[in-house]
């Protein structure tokens, strides 16, 4: 040990350790803040809300907003392919479908990468234009069907869906990744309609037993809460609150609440969550409903 | 003699005690019988001695006030885990009543306050009960510290934390000789290096715990800490290392031996397997005989825990569903007996008064 230590410097080494590790977090706060944002977004409680408070979390004061994010597609999405995992630094050149190349791909552990989100831009509209496709071939067969009671359940379920996806599920989609944060900036330019974040991806397989494909599957965003200041709180208490958030994202790509301001609940989302189904004959006609609530 | 902690205070009074006790009986046999002035130096000197041992270190003069210091050490880890978790409830429940320069404020002041505060109780209180509350406060305070800060400004998650976690709990328990902080260094330096580890192979930090090979090299490094520096000044430190070392060698090895899909390696999982359960064997053995040949009791006996949960975990693999369940508890009941006689032998070989 060092000779003639002694408690004087022990204190002033305890107090060196405590100042100097919260003068670096800080130092990278201010960093990441500085100058302009990577990206900002303006969402709305569909994408950016408190979670659900239960059990042990009933009891933290503190308040952060959950960003509520999606695939484009149900299950692997289908730009995280094959190729794509390869660019991702994944030795992905095996074979999928014998006992090692399982073996191998289960051994595949995820990887820091970076991830683009998309708010309100063609991800959303292809949700969109599925769900009133899908309303639509359901009131269809519903129509085709007259007193047949799984029909009506099916036409009802797939227009409660569409009505969701108009007024309250998230426009936040992920929809690429990379690990050149430059070349995906490149990619997506509108830094008020994409935000590139950290993100964990992990190769999966999928399909039937001996014919399965290599697939990807995004395991976590860094970014997926983000911490409401005292002087924010007001907008977000309230089960029915209604507001728009800016979301910006720095340079180490970690975010922040710019601002929040409220928005009375739109008649047009009110609407839509009760609009009945689009009838056969009238589906040609129908309109895409305005962005945003 | 020279002694430096309280410890080694307690063991040398102990060590008065039982000669003098020897002494009085030898008298009684009339085998030694010392001189008037040959008692009255011996009972001045032990005075002398004793009395500056309980002024300097608080330790106990007799076994009811040994027995009394067994529960105060009990009390005392009790009481430090307790107003631990207390604090960090308490800031959890009203954090977010503050604003975020009143939240900085307050965990930099308390992270500071706390850690001041056990420097000031480590120079009033000898026993050292008083220290290892506080000093367990302030370790909770800083971690505290960290996590909050990360929480209010969205930092992402860095493995560097267990760094300077590990630092603090490291001079706490250096300074204040105290086996609680060094325990909880150990834990953090261990999943830093795991954590590390892990990045190097490409995982995300924090999946460290995916690949129990991650853990050996932490093993390695907790083992040559406890080697290469001197511990004659902090008793049960070295021991302490090195027990760490062998957990976190045997129970990854453990782990791989019963899964191991689990492994690092690209074979068949059932070689995996096989290949730690015989490492596993072989190992424990190894630190056995390692334990004996150098006097550490301690690594003797963690080799023969981790050995006979190799042994049973290999018993319950071969004949749980083959033997009626008394004859297979039988089996185990008479592999214990086994063990008995076996390490009745090795006590009879190890040197008196082993290392720490």
């Amino acid at each position: 040990m060092i000779r003639n230590w002694s408690a004087r410097h022990t204190l002033a080494a305890g107090a060196m350790l405590i100042l100097a590790v919260n003068a670096v977090a800080l130092v990278g706060v201010a960093y990441n803040r500085s100058g302009e944002p990577e990206s900002r977004l303006v969402m709305t409680e569909r994408e950016a809300h408190p979670p659900q408070r239960w059990g042990f979390e009933a009891e933290n004061s503190g308040m952060a907003l959950f960003l509520e994010w999606r695939l484009p597609d149900r299950g692997a999405p289908a730009w995280l392919d094959q190729t794509k995992l390869g660019e991702l630094g994944f030795d992905v050149s095996r074979r999928a479908d014998d006992e090692a190349g399982h073996r191998h791909y289960e051994k595949l552990h995820s990887r820091d990468v970076l991830l683009v989100l998309e708010f309100a831009g063609p991800a959303y509209d292809a949700a969109l234009e599925r769900a009133r496709r899908y309303a639509a071939e359901r009131a269809e067969a519903a129509a085709s069907n007259p007193g047949k009671q799984e029909f009506k359940r099916s036409a009802d379920a797939a227009r409660e869906q569409l009505a969701r996806e108009q007024a309250i599920a998230s426009r936040l989609f992920v929809v690429d990744a990379g690990l050149n944060h430059a070349k995906l900036r490149q990619r997506y330019p509108d830094r008020s309609r994409y935000a590139i974040v950290g993100g964990r991806v992990r190769p999966t397989l999928y399909g039937e037993r001996g014919r399965e494909k290599v697939g990807g599957h995004i395991e976590a965003l860094d970014a997926s809460t983000v911490n409401v200041p005292l002087e924010l709180r007001p907008f977000f208490e309230g089960a029915d609150s209604r507001y728009e958030v800016a979301v910006a994202f720095g340079k180490r790509l970690e975010p922040w609440l710019v601002g929040a301001v409220s928005v009375p609940a739109s008649a047009t989302a009110r609407k839509a969550a009760a609009a009945p189904y689009p009838a056969a004959e009238t589906r040609a006609r129908a309109r895409r409903p305005a962005r945003g609530s | 003699m020279p002694v430096y902690s309280r410890a080694q205070a307690q063991q040398r009074a102990d060590e008065i005690r039982a000669f003098q006790r020897e002494l009085a009986a030898l008298e009684r046999e009339r085998v030694l019988v010392l001189t008037a002035e040959q008692r009255r130096a011996l009972a001045e000197h032990h005075g002398s001695v004793l009395a500056e041992y309980a002024r300097s270190f608080d330790i106990d003069r007799d076994i009811h006030a040994k027995q009394l210091s067994l529960g105060m050490r009990i009390a005392s880890l009790l009481g430090a885990l307790a107003l631990g978790a207390s604090l960090f409830f308490l800031f959890f429940q009203f954090w977010g009543r503050f604003s975020t320069a009143g939240q900085v404020v307050i965990l930099i002041s308390v992270a500071l306050g706390s850690f001041v505060g056990t420097m000031w109780s480590q120079r009033r209180d000898a026993s050292g009960y008083f220290t290892k509350l506080a000093a367990m406060i302030a370790f909770v305070c800083f971690v505290l510290n960290v996590s909050m800060l990360g929480q209010i400004f969205d930092i992402t998650p860095s493995d560097k934390a267990f760094l300077a976690w590990a630092a603090l709990a490291f001079l706490l328990a250096y300074s204040c000789d105290l086996r609680l902080m060094l325990a909880a260094g150990i834990l953090c330096l261990i999943a830093f290096i795991s954590a590390r580890t892990g990045t190097i192979g490409g995982m995300y930090w924090l999946h460290f715990g995916e690949r129990p090979e991650n853990f050996f090299p932490a093993a390695i490094v907790l083992f040559a800490i406890a080697q290469l520096t001197g511990h004659e000044r902090f008793a049960g430190f070295a021991a302490i290392y090195r027990v760490f070392a062998l957990i976190t060698v045997f129970l990854p090895m453990l782990v791989l031996a019963n899964w191991g899909q689990t492994s690092y390696l690209d074979i068949d999982p059932v070689i995996i397997k096989r290949a730690y359960q015989v490492l596993g064997f072989v190992a424990s053995a190894a630190v056995i005989w390692l334990g004996v040949r150098c006097g550490w009791n301690h690594v003797v006996n963690t080799g023969i825990v981790f050995f006979l949960v190799f042994l049973y975990t290999k018993f319950f693999d071969w004949w749980w569903d083959l033997m009626p369940k008394y004859v297979f508890f039988m089996v185990l009941g008479l592999t214990a007996v086994l063990f008995l006689v076996v390490l009745r032998r090795l006590r009879s070989v190890l040197p008196a008064g082993s290392a720490a």
